[in-house]
C-alpha cells in the first residue's frame, strides 16, 4: 500500500535517517582507522570537527526516530480504516508478518540512538575524548540496525493489502480462555496490580536511596544494576498492565482491551502522554546502568556521577507523572464510579 | 537545568535576529516552502474532509441496496423481488425506491427524483421534521430543496410541470419545501410520490430503481448480502460498510497519488534549501568567524542555524497550513477538488465539513520540515567548522 500519504511519509523520514546516519558512519569509519589524539595534524583536526557532524547528525536521527515511531502507530491506526477486519492499529499491524517487529525495531531504536547520544555527551565532558572508539564502532553497528528498521518497515507497508482480513483489538487482546492462544492474563488482575504498583513503589525507593542515601556507598554498584534492571523490567511490566487491564478503564468498557485506541483524540491522548512518560521514564532509569559501564575509566568518574543524579532525578520524575496518568482512570472508578 | 534552558533562550534570541537581519532571503525561501506545504496540507485536508462528509451521508444510508443489472448496466427492478427479501431472517424491512436525475434544459441544472413510500422507512415517520409544509400524499405532489425551488422561478405559484421522456408535460405540484438546514443534502432534492416518480421516468408500474434493505443487526450485514446475491442472481448487492470503505481506498489513493507528483515539487524545494545553505556570503563567513572568535563553539553554531531552520520551516508550515485550511475551507479546495472527486461536469453541490486532526498535521510537518532540516545540517555543519582565522583575514 504504497500509494498513501502515510506510506509515503514514513518511508521518505525512514530514507532521510538513513542517509543521515550513513553520513555519520562514513565519519565513524574515518574515525576509526585515523584518530590519532596526540597528533596535531590536519587530518585529525579535520576529524575532530567531523565528529560534531557525526553527533549532530545521529541526534537528528534520534528525533526522527521518535517522529517515526509515533508516524508508524499513527498510520497503522489510519490503514486500520481501509483494512477489513481491522478496527485500530492492531489490526494493521497484524495484518502483516512485519506489522509488529517493525513496532519493536522502532521501540529498541529509541534506547539504542539515546544511548549513543549519552556515550557522545560523556566523551565531550572529557578533555582526551576518551570514548571515540567505543562511540564510533557503536555508531557503525547502528548503520544496520536502522537499515533493518527501514527494510521491515517497507515490507510491512508493501505487503499491506485493503483486502486482507484481520482481526481487531477485541480479539487479539482477549481475556486469555482455554481456546484463544495469547499472553495476557496469566495471572489474575488484582495480583497483577499488586506487582505494578509494589514495582513502582520499589523503583521509587532505589532512586530515592541512589539520590540521597550516602550511606548506602558500599552498595551502590549492586543498587544501580537493581535500579536499570528494574526499569528494564518495569518497561514490560507496564505495558503489559496498561493493555491488559488500565485500558480497559480508560475506555470505561471492560472487555476493550488495547495499547493503542487510548493514543487516540477520543480519549484525549493519554496514551501519548502514557507512552512518552513510560519511554523517557525507562530510558533514563536504564541508561544510569549503561553510564556506570563507561564509567570505571578514572576521567569519566565525575562526569558519569553527575549525570546520574540528573538522570535519576528525571527518571524518578517521569515516574511520578507516569503514575498519575496511567492511575488516574482506574482511581476515577474505584472512588467515583463507572460512567 | 536552569542553565541549559538560559543558553537555548538566548541562542533562540539570536537565531530570530539573525533571520531578520536576512529578511529578504528567508522570506523569499519561506514563501515558496508555505507554498509547496499548502499544496501537501491541501490534499490532505481535502481527503480527510472528502471521508468524513461520505462518512456522515453514509451513517443513515440503507445497510444494503439491491440493484438488478443488465449489461453490465443499472435497470429497473420488478417489485416480485420484495417478498423474496422480506422472507429472509434479520432483514428488518425492504424499502422500493425510485430515485433519477432531471435535466432541465432551461436552467441547465439537473434535479435528483427520489421516491420512497414514509411509512416501509424505519424513522420514515420523522420525515415531516425536515419539511415545512406537508409531504406529498397526492398525485404529481412534491416537495422541492431550496435549490430547485429558486432554480424554477416558481415566484408564488405551486404548480410546475417537467417533461416525461417523450417530451409530453408532466403536471406537478409543490407541497412543501425541505427546511434550509438540510440543504447539504436536499438542495437540488424533487421528493415525490412512487407513481408520480415512475409517471415522470416512465417506469412501469410493477418496477423501481432499487431495493433499499435495512438490517437489524449490523453484524449480519455481510452474510445477508450474501443470501441475497444467491437468492437474485443478476443483481448488484451493495452494502454500506462496503461503499465507505470503498470512498476511503479511493480518496485516500488518489491524494496518495497526488502526493507523489508533489513530491517533485518538494525535493526541488529540498534542493534549493541545500543549494542556499550551502552558499555562504562572505558576509556570513565573517559573522561565524566574529562568533567563534568569541568563544563560541562549533557545536553552539550548530545549535544556531538548527534553531535557525526550525523556526523557517516552522513558520512555513504554519503559513502553509493556514493556507491550504482557507483553500480548502473557504474556496471548497477549488484547485483539486476534479481530482478527488472525478472529473465530471455536473455535480451535486458539496459543502466540506472542516475536519483538521493532529495527525494530519504531524503527517504534513513530516512531509516538509523533516526533509528541509535534514537538507539544511551538513551545510551546516560546513559553515560552522570554518576556521575563524581564514574568514576574517
Amino acid at each position: 500500500m504504497f500509494l498513501s500519504i502515510w506510506s509515503l511519509a514514513l518511508t521518505f523520514c525512514g530514507a532521510i535517517a538513513l542517509f543521515l546516519v550513513a553520513v555519520a558512519a562514513r565519519t565513524g569509519w574515518r574515525v576509526l582507522r585515523h584518530w590519532d589524539p596526540a597528533s596535531d595534524d590536519s587530518l585529525q583536526i579535520s576529524l575532530e570537527s567531523e565528529t560534531w557532524l557525526a553527533s549532530t547528525l545521529v541526534e537528528y536521527g534520534l528525533a526522527l526516530q521518535i517522529l517515526s515511531l509515533l508516524l508508524f502507530i499513527l498510520a497503522a491506526d489510519q490503514f486500520s480504516q481501509v483494512i477489513a477486519g481491522a478496527m485500530c492499529a492492531t489490526g494493521s499491524l497484524m495484518a502483516d508478518p512485519y506489522g509488529m517487529p517493525t513496532l519493536y525495531v522502532k521501540l529498541a531504536g529509541v534506547f539504542l540512538y539515546g544511548f549513543w547520544l549519552l556515550l557522545h555527551q560523556l566523551d565531550i565532558r572529557v578533555e582526551t575524548y576518551p570514548l571515540v572508539r567505543i562511540k564510533f564502532i557503536y555508531l557503525l553497528v547502528l548503520l544496520p540496525f536502522l537499515l533493518a528498521d527501514v527494510t521491515l518497515q517497507t515490507l510491512f507497508i508493501a505487503g499491506l493489502k485493503p483486502d486482507i482480513i484481520t482481526s481487531c483489538c477485541s480479539v487479539v487482546f482477549a481475556e486469555a480462555g482455554p481456546d484463544s492462544g495469547n499472553l495476557m492474563g496469566i495471572l489474575p488482575n488484582e495480583l497483577m496490580l499488586a506487582v505494578y504498583y509494589l514495582a513502582i513503589l520499589g523503583l521509587a525507593m532505589v532512586g530515592i536511596l541512589l539520590l540521597y542515601g550516602g550511606w548506602v556507598e558500599r552498595f551502590r554498584t549492586l543498587l544501580i544494576s537493581v535500579y536499570t534492571l528494574g526499569w528494564f523490567g518495569f518497561f514490560f511490566l507496564a505495558l503489559t498492565v496498561i493493555t491488559a487491564i488500565i485500558s480497559c478503564y480508560i475506555y470505561a468498557m471492560p472487555n476493550h482491551r488495547c495499547p493503542f485506541c487510548i493514543i487516540k483524540p477520543e480519549y484525549h491522548y493519554i496514551g501519548l502522554g502514557i507512552y512518552a512518560t513510560l519511554i523517557g521514564g525507562a530510558f533514563f532509569g536504564s541508561s544510569i546502568g549503561v553510564a556506570a559501564l563507561i564509567g570505571r575509566r578514572p576521567d569519566l568518574t565525575r562526569p558519569v556521577a553527575r549525570y546520574r543524579r540528573v538522570a535519576i532525578k528525571i527518571s524518578l520524575s517521569l515516574l511520578a507523572v507516569f503514575t498519575i496518568l496511567s492511575s488516574y482512570h482506574y482511581l476515577r472508578y474505584l472512588f467515583v464510579g463507572g460512567e | 537545568m536552569n542553565f541549559l534552558l538560559e543558553k537555548q533562550l538566548n541562542l533562540l534570541d539570536y537565531a530570530l535576529a539573525s533571520l531578520w537581519r536576512r529578511k529578504l532571503k528567508n522570506l523569499g525561501i519561506m514563501s515558496v516552502f508555505a507554498g509547496v506545504i499548502c499544496l501537501v496540507a491541501s490534499f490532505q485536508f481535502l481527503t480527510a474532509s472528502l471521508t468524513a462528509t461520505a462518512q456522515d451521508l453514509l451513517a443513515e444510508a440503507p445497510e444494503i441496496v439491491v440493484q438488478q443489472m443488465s449489461a453490465g448496466r443499472q435497470e429497473a427492478l420488478p417489485l416480485s423481488y420484495l417478498s423474496s427479501l422480506e422472507e429472509l431472517n434479520g432483514v428488518r424491512t425492504v424499502a422500493p425506491r425510485i430515485w433519477g436525475y432531471y435535466f432541465s434544459e432551461i436552467s441547465g441544472a439537473n434535479y435528483t427524483v427520489l421516491a420512497v413510500d414514509p411509512s416501509v422507512m424505519p424513522k420514515g415517520d420523522r420525515l415531516f421534521q425536515a419539511v415545512e409544509g406537508q409531504l406529498p400524499s397526492g398525485p404529481g405532489e412534491a416537495v422541492l430543496g431550496s435549490g430547485v425551488a429558486a432554480d424554477l422561478k416558481l415566484a408564488g405559484r405551486r404548480s410546475f410541470s417537467l417533461f416525461r421522456p417523450d417530451l409530453t408535460l408532466k403536471p406537478m405540484q409543490m407541497v412543501g419545501v425541505f427546511k434550509p438546514d438540510t440543504d447539504l443534502l436536499t438542495a437540488d432534492l424533487i421528493y415525490t410520490t412512487p407513481d408520480a416518480a415512475r409517471d415522470l421516468f416512465a417506469i412501469p408500474a410493477d418496477h423501481c430503481t432499487d431495493l433499499c434493505v435495512y438490517v437489524a443487526n449490523p453484524r449480519e450485514i455481510g452474510t445477508i448480502a450474501k443470501k441475497i446475491s444467491v437468492i437474485l442472481p443478476g443483481t448488484r448487492v451493495l452494502t454500506r460498510p462496503q461503499i465507505s470503505q470503498t470512498y476511503r481506498v479511493v480518496f485516500g489513493w488518489r491524494s496518495g497519488f497526488a502526493s507523489i507528483c508533489l513530491l517533485s515539487a518538494l525535493a526541488a524545494f529540498v534542493i534549493l534549501a541545500w543549494d542556499k545553505a550551502s552558499g555562504l556570503s562572505a558576509e556570513e563567513k565573517r559573522e561565524i568567524a566574529i562568533l567563534k572568535v568569541l568563544g563560541w563553539q562549533t557545536g553552539d553554531i550548530l545549535l544556531l542555524r538548527c534553531w535557525e531552520s526550525l523556526i523557517a520551516a516552522g513558520l512555513a508550515w504554519l503559513l502553509g497550513c493556514t493556507a491550504a485550511y482557507l483553500h480548502v475551507f473557504w474556496l471548497g479546495g477549488a484547485l483539486f477538488k476534479p481530482v478527488m472527486l472525478g472529473w465530471s461536469v455536473i455535480h451535486p453541490q458539496l459543502r466540506l465539513l472542516p475536519v483538521v486532526s493532529t495527525a494530519d498535521l504531524l503527517l504534513i510537518f513530516t512531509m516538509s520540515v523533516v526533509p528541509y532540516l535534514a537538507a539544511t545540517v551538513i551545510p551546516a555543519w560546513r559553515a560552522a567548522i570554518t576556521p575563524p582565522d581564514a574568514a576574517i583575514r
